[in-house]
């Protein structure tokens, strides 16, 4: 069983790292983009899906890393790997430093100071002299999708990786019981404010390496596309899409939805959005346990799952 | 010190505005739990509701407010009932999930049938403004700030006086035992969802009086609406007025002393201080 699940991972891998070679250019670009996203909603499922925490503001963790990235290059000259090193750290450092004082509000309003301090981090920014203020920074240019779509590849997989490895462990554990019941998790000897903190650092530090390698690729920043408030929604949406809490359901939700919204916005942008926003209301009418969870109901159940989903949230 | 003072009169003016797009955004959120992202995309179609009355039938604006209100509440109740009443004890997430997904509908809805045009409700009184002691006082702004505290009012009356507004408050403090005393949460449920409704229409029309709209301002009025409710209580109608006036004055300052880019910083931050510092509310007590 095991030997065969790890085969059927390596194939995946080994499919999509070819893609390079078979693909056309814009199904690279698209796939760099899906890639990316999938990591954000992947680092999201650490702290939203698994702890619980409704995040609605890890795109501050994006931003810091695509600005750390593009400080680095564009007014120090260091090289990529360091400004991606250095957009880790301030994530990092911030997780650490916010988390502590945020990570005592629950539910709402938890999201709601996220929220706020994912625009309040943007502003700041956009007045900050070394980040280029309001209009942006451009970095060295450097033509490779190729080289930017197996880094993106490699740390989707890392990071699911890590997901997967925590599930198993006692800080995974650990996270879950916060989830269910903060209160007994505590009395039950969990560290909570030590597990929280270290989930949102970890979740930020994933969330800026893919703000760095996208800040690399689109080689031009600036606060309104690094701080975007809708990137915070879509990682969430797509990870509760397809199922928060399970290692794999956040990239099947971010592959799919990237999907339709490509393949739409190719044709009609207004019937795309429409579409999407369509997509979403059924979804949570019929799946409120994500994509990953409708396989298993389904063959238990048949189709009568979904009215048993209706019939368990409806008043 | 005359520029300070009509610094705060216009600051306390767009408050009561702010306050009155939050109040229903509060209501939904305190009785029925659910954090309405659609809010602003109603309040996008109150204005478009008022816009057509006033242009198409002529109506003046503050006499077609009342029909704007109407329809929205019509919408709200039968939302409530035919759909969110579905998934609303689902997960706070998922109830998060749907009203995100409702707003990108709504929008869309609305540049389809509106289209992606400008749009303002411009009577002809729309540019009158009075002197009072050296200030300048613009008559719609200062109308519409009346009609908020107005509704405001009304809202805490029905709420406290009402067997049906004790009704809706039962509801929200314990759905069995409401059950138990014979409230219908059902109906209940999409009663206030269209009074939220029908607020953001009264909240939409008068922005559409003072200011111009598209059919895609709704997601930063949800996000103001937001920090509101948040600052002013909820379900506490006169407390999320003040959420909207000190709201209005702190924007209105900062632009004044740091400049306009500083808005959000401030408003956030605040937000975010607010809350760490004093989960519960600041207006608990109104």
């Amino acid at each position: 069983m095991k030997i065969r699940i790890i085969f059927i991972v390596v194939v995946v891998l080994a499919l999509l790292a070819g893609v390079p070679w078979y693909g056309s250019a814009s199904i690279v670009q698209f796939g760099i983009d899906a890639l990316l996203t999938a990591t954000l909603a992947q680092g999201w499922n650490l702290i939203g899906g698994y702890a619980g925490y409704p995040s609605f503001g890890n795109s501050v963790f994006y931003g810091l890393g695509t600005y750390g990235t593009a400080i680095a290059m564009a007014q120090f000259g260091l090289p990529f790997w360091a400004g991606l090193v250095v957009g880790g750290i301030l994530a990092v450092l911030c997780a650490l430093l916010l988390g502590i004082p945020i990570l005592r509000l629950r539910g709402p309003y938890f999201a709601i100071a996220t929220l706020g301090l994912a625009a309040a981090m943007g502003a700041v920014i956009a007045n900050l002299g070394i980040a280029g203020r309001n209009n942006g920074l451009i970095l060295p240019l450097f033509r490779g999708d190729a080289l930017f779509y197996e880094l993106a590849l490699g740390l989707l997989a890392l990071t699911t990786l890590m997901i997967y490895l925590v599930s198993e462990s006692r800080f995974g554990a650990g996270l879950i019981a916060i989830r269910e019941n903060e209160d007994a998790a505590a009395v039950m000897g969990v560290n909570t404010t030590l597990y929280k903190v270290m989930a949102l650092a970890l979740s930020g530090f994933v969330s800026a390496l893919a703000g760095g390698i996208h800040a690399y690729w689109i080689t031009f920043i600036d606060p309104g596309s690094a701080f975007d408030a809708t990137l915070n929604v879509k990682m969430v949406i797509m990870a509760v899409f397809g199922g928060p809490g399970t290692v794999l359901g956040p990239i099947i939700g971010a592959f799919l939805l990237s999907a339709i919204s490509e393949v739409l916005a190719a044709k009609i942008s207004t019937v795309a959005g429409l579409f999407f926003g369509g997509v979403i209301v059924l979804a949570v009418v019929f799946m409120p346990k994500g994509l990953i969870d409708v396989g298993y109901g389904v063959r238990r159940l048949g189709l009568s799952y979904f009215v048993q989903n209706i019939r368990q949230n409806r008043l | 010190m005359e520029l300070f003072s009509q610094i705060i009169v216009n600051g306390i003016l767009l408050g009561g505005l702010y306050g009155l797009m939050a109040l229903g955004m509060g209501l939904v959120w305190g009785v029925l739990n659910i954090v309405n992202l659609a809010h602003g995309a109603l309040i996008m179609f109150g204005a478009y509701a008022l816009y057509y009355l006033f242009s198409g039938l002529g109506l003046d604006p503050f006499v077609g407010l009342p029909l704007a209100m109407l329809i929205l509440f019509c919408f709200g109740y039968l939302l409530q009932r035919g759909l969110l009443n579905l998934i609303v004890r689902s997960a706070l997430l998922n109830t998060l999930l749907i009203t995100f997904g409702l707003d990108a509908v709504f929008a869309h809805v609305a540049q389809l049938a509106f289209s992606a045009d400008f749009r303002t409700i411009n009577p002809t009184y729309a540019g009158n403004n009075f002197q009072f002691f050296g200030l300048t006082i613009p008559l719609a702004r200062l109308a519409a700030f009346g009609v908020a505290l107005l509704l405001a009012v009304l809202l805490w009356l029905f709420l406290g006086h009402t067997r049906t507004g004790r009704a809706i408050r039962a509801t929200a403090q314990n759905l069995t035992a409401a059950r138990l005393y014979g409230v219908n949460p059902r109906a209940m449920y999409a009663l206030t969802f269209g009074i939220g409704a029908a607020l953001a229409g009264a909240a939409g029309g008068l922005y559409g009086i003072v200011s111009q709209f598209t059919p895609y301002i709704g997601a930063s009025l949800t996000a103001k609406s937001f920090v509101i409710a948040i600052l002013g209580g909820l379900d506490k109608p006169l407390g999320v007025i003040g959420g909207g006036l000190v709201l209005g004055v702190a924007e209105a300052l900062t632009a004044l002393y740091l400049g306009p880019t500083y808005t959000d910083v401030i408003s956030f931050g605040l937000l975010v201080l607010i809350l760490v510092s004093r989960p519960a509310s600041v207006f608990e007590r109104a």
